[in-house]
């Protein structure tokens, strides 16, 4: 299962894709199961030049019975900085928030797709 | 103070409105990221995990009040309230929107500030002993010679696109408070036989993926050739530094590789070549600057009753005053550490509240200056002991009193996977936890100086090659790990950290810490500092230590 993520050229903000749609949290994620279906989505969001800036695909796992990035990298981006717990998106609180804080998973050289090809 | 002339203001307001242009084109969709980048990294800013992060430069480390102030306001104003300092001695802002990036830079320019080469293949801003034009130890006021390297390697037109980054720092004591050996140029001043100030010029130190120290290529050169020899060295390494290999475009990579001794001899024939004049500082110009850099002390006594009194009976003020206060070369005065470092809070972060305070202490009590130390603390440089007490009971009732100055919680970390679109692993929880475990003053301070510095990843924006401890965290199997090495130092004594062992995870880190800290009190002989002990025993009691329960 994967999500498609990037920041908003804007401001920075990690984003997540649902349907043609950027969102701040990423329980409102679209998740895709097919992964062509994943890839031509990402193409699509690329040519999205003045939204965002470098979207990407992103592995995800079960985390409570919720969905979580599998990287830790992926998660602190959807959380915000672990010394500033009142900074970032987890100054919302929510079981969605608790799920992704409870995660366990990968750091960062994984659940990035295609990380190592990138420059 | 140097405060800028119309040059400097004239080209900080063309460069500010010229990122305003650009900005408006790129989110119009005039020019693509890939166009951007780059202009924008000029201009120091990054994005990051979270937001936007601006880089703000500070000079030499050097601040004023109203300079300070306005970094709090900026802070609070378009940011989260708070700012993180630097080992390169500048500010982090991080939580900025690429739409309020020009309205900032618009403030910053109103106090003679900027962000400009804080990154990007430039000349990067310049470091200097923090403790400059206060400590009795030096030949002269090594921000007179820092503040001419800026204003020549700012925007200079011809080492605007180096192979790579290229950091300058300066000191002109004997004790080196400014990491010159690890930088791609480090400047010592000396005094020659005939009396004639000179610096000796190291080349090719720098941390990263592969750490080096410099080499010394000349051991006395004249100050006031600085800049022509400077441009020799940068005309080399802009010729032959690699562009292909982004981990081989460091200038220390050529001097490794040509030697130091062939590398000088190149720069000796490319400097012999130049027309010295047309580039080196004349008389009027450096005394220009250097009469920013003269504060007026009054003629004080060398001793104050009124510390006296306030150290008799207060045992924690007189903590403060054996690690946070400094001796100071004019008597009845002293430098004073402000602590961004206390246990369990973010290494080097500063709130905007708490930038005022100190904004305020400088104005009243330090010839309105302040400094930056690149081990991520501010120092108040020019405080008379009359005052100390006062200025004391200001910065504890602001959280910035921590007695830890070079001790085990005073420690160095980067921001790491927290913020940083680089990083492998977090750094500062590690530092939290470490400072926590140490948070005893009375158990820090039997410690004594050991000086842990963490980088979250190879980049070593933490300087974890030259900790006495260093730790840098790694993607091992998918996990936050940490390697921890021993015995390095960057100071006059400088080496480089030998490894431990194998990485650690995350919870086990303090654990090791305290280990090792047992084994140095276990071993440690007439008050040998932790790093005397190390080089003195090896790393292998350490070792044994830290991995027993893996034998």
């Amino acid at each position: 299962m994967k999500a498609l993520t990037a920041n908003r050229l804007a401001d920075g903000e990690a984003v997540f894709w649902n349907q043609g749609q950027w969102v701040p949290r990423f329980k409102d994620a679209q998740l895709f199961e097919d992964a062509a279906v994943a890839e031509t989505t990402e193409g699509e969001a690329k040519s999205q030049q003045t939204v965002v800036v470098d979207p990407y695909l992103i592995d995800v796992i079960q985390s409570e019975g919720l969905w979580a990035p599998l990287s830790f990298r992926e998660r602190i981006r959807a959380l915000g900085p672990s010394n500033h717990p009142q900074h970032g998106k987890q100054a919302l609180g929510g079981d969605d928030i608790a799920a992704l804080q409870h995660a366990h998973g990968a750091a960062r050289s994984t659940g990035r797709v295609n990380l190592i090809k990138r420059k | 103070m140097y405060r800028y002339d119309n040059i400097d203001k004239a080209f900080v307001a063309d460069r500010t409105a010229e990122f305003r242009e650009q900005v408006e084109r790129r989110l119009a969709g005039e020019i693509t990221e890939d166009q951007f980048k780059p202009i924008r990294l000029l201009n120091g800013l990054y994005l990051q995990l979270h937001a936007y992060m601006l880089r703000i430069a500070i000079p030499y480390g050097t601040l004023n009040a109203a300079k300070l102030r306005k970094l709090a306001w900026i802070a609070k104003t378009y940011d989260q309230g708070y700012g993180h300092f630097t080992t390169r001695t500048n500010l982090q802002l991080h939580w900025i929107k690429l739409r309020d990036a020009p309205q900032i830079l618009e403030h910053l320019a109103e106090v003679e500030m900027h962000s400009m080469q804080t990154s990007g293949n430039t000349i990067r801003n310049v470091t200097a002993d923090p403790y400059a034009g206060a400590t009795a130890d030096e030949l002269d006021d090594p921000r007179v010679w820092a503040e001419a390297i800026r204003q020549w390697s700012t925007l200079h037109p011809e080492f605007s696109f180096l192979p790579r980054k290229f950091k300058i720092a300066v000191t002109a004591a004997a004790k080196d408070r400014a990491a010159t050996k690890i930088y791609d140029i480090g400047l010592a001043m000396r005094r020659g036989r005939n009396g004639e100030l000179g610096f000796e010029v190291m080349v090719g130190g720098g941390l990263g993926r592969t750490p080096y120290l410099g080499s010394t290529i000349r051991e006395f050169l004249p100050t006031r050739h600085l800049l022509s020899y400077l441009e020799a060295i940068l005309r080399v390494y802009n010729r032959y530094g690699r562009r292909d290999n982004i981990w081989k475009a460091r200038i220390k990579v050529l001097v490794a590789s040509l030697g130091a001794e062939e590398f000088g001899r190149q720069v000796e024939a490319e400097w012999a070549k130049a027309d010295h004049e047309r580039t080196d500082l004349p008389d009027t110009e450096l005394a220009r600057i250097r009469a920013e850099f003269t504060p007026q002390f009054e003629t004080l006594s060398p001793r104050s009753e009124a510390l006296e009194r306030a150290k008799a009976g207060d045992a924690a003020f007189a903590r403060f005053l054996r690690h946070n206060v400094h001796p100071h070369k004019a008597p009845g005065y002293a430098l004073v550490d402000v602590s961004l470092k206390t246990p369990g809070l973010t290494p080097g972060d500063i709130t905007s509240e708490q930038m005022n305070v100190v904004a305020d202490l400088a104005e009243r009590f330090s010839l309105d200056e302040l400094r930056v130390n690149y081990n991520q603390n501010l120092i108040l440089p020019h405080v008379k002991l009359d005052d100390v007490p006062a200025v004391h009971a200001a910065l504890a009732a602001a959280g910035l009193a921590t007695p830890n100055m070079d001790l085990i919680s005073d420690i160095i970390a980067c921001p790491g996977l927290d913020y940083c679109a680089l990083a492998n692993a977090r750094a500062i929880p590690i530092a939290q936890h470490i400072a926590e475990r140490f948070a005893d003053p009375v158990r820090a301070e039997q410690v004594g100086e050991l000086k842990i510095k963490i980088s979250g990843c190879i980049n070593a924006c933490g300087h974890h090659h030259v900790g006495h401890i260093g730790i840098l965290g790694v993607d091992k199997k998918g996990e936050e790990f940490y390697q921890l090495t021993l015995g390095g130092s960057g100071e006059e004594d400088a080496s480089l950290g030998q490894m431990l062992g194998p990485a650690l995870p995350a919870d086990k880190v303090t654990d090791a810490i305290e280990q090792m800290v047992e084994v140095y009190l276990r071993e440690r002989k007439d008050g040998e500092r932790f790093l005397d002990t190390f080089r003195r025993t090896g790393v292998t009691p350490f070792k044994e230590a830290v991995y027993a329960d893996a034998h």
